[in-house]
């Protein structure tokens, strides 16, 4: 299947949309389709937002972000989703990363709720986001929150088999927690492979077919995130985009180069400066 | 990216209060310098934890992001944020490091809004696992630079709670101790009866420069300790630094 097939139908405009891969497998390619789509009235969720989401926010895309941190990782705010919830372009409701995870495990195990002991002090999460509940076996008091049910997940991962069984490695965060959360699964791999070689390593299968409606193949599909051991983060990319997405103007070339598909097009010696980066050995303890 | 001096100051201070075979859940910058140096140092066997559930992490370079490449590389074990997490609740991380935008008197951090949540004047990233690392780990070490404004006698909002204001934090079921110690690059102040307390001085500075342009009068204790100087920049303790390739 073609990205644009995957995509198409599968993310429809004003679904809540969860958006996998933390620092590795960002699912920017999904991001892009999403973007040339022309789908609006998004709402994003997972724990810690990338970048992607930044340019969702700057192409109209999504209208809502639900995290518990946003911003370029390692970095700082996002300066785009700063501007759009001054100028009320965006609706963000936050808690902590450990709350987000909650409302969306409570939804993989088809939960209303989870208890748990954080939220109860400070100001996150004022309004109806969180209610106090008290243990019925031992009395304590807890605070519940409400389960996350995304309509789809997104999810770049390193294969999977044309049936969808995908398998990946490396830091995978709340991926998965989102993924089992949510309605329905649209997939990206680096490679689609054939279903002997996923039956051969079923250790490594982190999503199995039935949970999946959509694989489609983009190499590079993570860029400028990384796929553990395939091609490395592009760190030099974040630095830019941090100083580059300050300025209005920038942005919308930006948002117009992801239409025309022209921002994807990574120069082939720093493609392959990045494969080879993720081929080096690892330091002796 | 290369720390700066006052950066690295401000981690090897925080260190001082990690010992061998802690279990630390760590965040990027300073508080992942801090974990990065005792372990190379007097804390060979500290467990460093970070929220992309990465275990056992032993990153050859300071990483730029939490899930990044040399995070994972040469860790014990990756797992899944509820991993981690999950044992933060339990109960069993022995301490947490952490920062923010702003710090008050009683060891709350505010990494959310300066300002009206509404119309903010600075909008800042927001708590991330931040406010689960305040609440749950045993206790926790708050790492600041020394920037006057910085420190304020109440945060405008807590998004990290710390001491009640009243007395220290009383640990309980999920629930630690808060606040232990905070470093700046010119000292550790500890949290006598859960208020920010000048306890030790770092070579080159004076208890009045310690504390000074802190908005409030800072409680110092009646006899300070003075911090180690920081170990030399070419030596093992920042190997890490001279290392080059992808962060």
């Amino acid at each position: 299947m073609s990205l644009e097939q995957a995509i198409r139908g599968l993310v429809p405009s004003g679904s809540l949309v969860f958006v996998g891969g933390f620092g590795q497998c960002v699912p920017f390619a999904a991001g892009r389709e999403i973007v040339r789509q022309g789908v609006t009235g998004l709402t994003l969720c997972r724990t810690g937002a990338d970048i992607l989401f930044d340019l969702l926010v700057a192409a109209g895309a999504a209208k809502e972000i639900v995290v518990g941190w946003f911003g370029n990782p390692g970095i700082g705010i996002s300066h785009i989703c700063r501007r759009a919830l001054a100028e009320d372009r965006l609706r963000l409701r936050e808690t902590s990363n450990f709350g987000l995870l909650l409302r969306l495990e409570a939804a993989a195990m088809g939960l209303p709720f989870l208890p748990t002991h954080v939220l109860a002090e400070g100001d996150l999460v004022p309004d109806g986001g969180r209610r106090s509940v008290v243990c019925p076996f031992t009395g304590l008091e807890l605070t519940a929150v409400p389960a996350l049910v995304p309509d789809v997940a997104l999810v770049h991962a390193h294969r999977a088999d044309p049936l969808g069984n995908v398998q990946s490695s490396g830091i995978l965060g709340d991926t998965l927690a989102g993924a089992r959360a949510a309605r329905r699964i649209v997939v990206t791999v680096e490679k689609i492979v054939d279903p002997a070689e996923i039956r051969a390593d079923p250790g490594s299968t982190i999503l199995p077919a039935h949970l999946v409606s959509a694989v489609a193949e983009v190499p590079f599909g993570a860029w400028p995130s990384y796929v553990d051991g395939v091609y490395d983060r592009d760190d030099d990319y974040y630095r830019a985009f941090d100083r580059l997405s300050r300025d209005p103007a920038w942005v919308d070339n930006w948002v117009q180069d992801t239409r025309t598909g022209v921002a994807e097009v990574v120069a082939p010696a720093r493609k392959a400066a990045l494969v080879q980066a993720a081929h080096e050995p690892p330091h002796a303890a | 990216m290369q720390p700066d001096p006052a950066t690295l100051a401000m981690a090897w201070h925080a260190a001082q209060d990690l010992a061998d075979g802690e279990v630390a859940f760590v965040g990027i910058g300073a508080p992942g310098l801090a974990a990065m140096i005792a372990r190379r140092l007097h804390a060979p066997g500290i467990t460093m934890i970070f929220e992309s559930g990465v275990i056992g992490a032993d990153p050859d370079k300071p990483p730029l992001s939490t899930g990044s490449p040399s995070v994972a590389r040469g860790a014990a074990m990756l797992g899944s944020m509820m991993d981690v997490f999950a044992a933060l609740q339990k109960g069993i991380i022995d301490v947490g490091l952490l920062s923010g935008a702003e710090v008050d008197r009683f060891g709350n951090l505010n990494s959310t809004v300066i300002g009206h949540y509404d119309r903010p004047t600075v909008r800042l990233p927001g708590s991330g696992g931040a406010h689960d690392i305040a609440v749950l780990a045993r206790r926790t070490v708050l790492l600041m630079p020394h920037e006057p404004k910085r420190f304020v006698q109440r945060v405008s909002y807590v998004t990290s709670p710390g001491h009640p204001g009243v007395g220290p934090r009383r640990p309980g079921p999920g629930r630690g101790a808060g606040p232990a110690a905070l470093a700046t690059p010119r000292a550790l102040f500890r949290f006598d009866d859960g208020e920010m307390t000048l306890a030790a001085v770092a070579p080159g500075f004076t208890a009045d420069q310690a504390v000074e342009g802190i908005p409030w009068v800072v409680r110092r204790r009646q006899t300070l300790a003075s911090l180690p100087p920081l170990p030399a920049l070419d030596g093992p303790a920042f190997h890490f630094m001279h290392k080059g390739g992808a962060e």
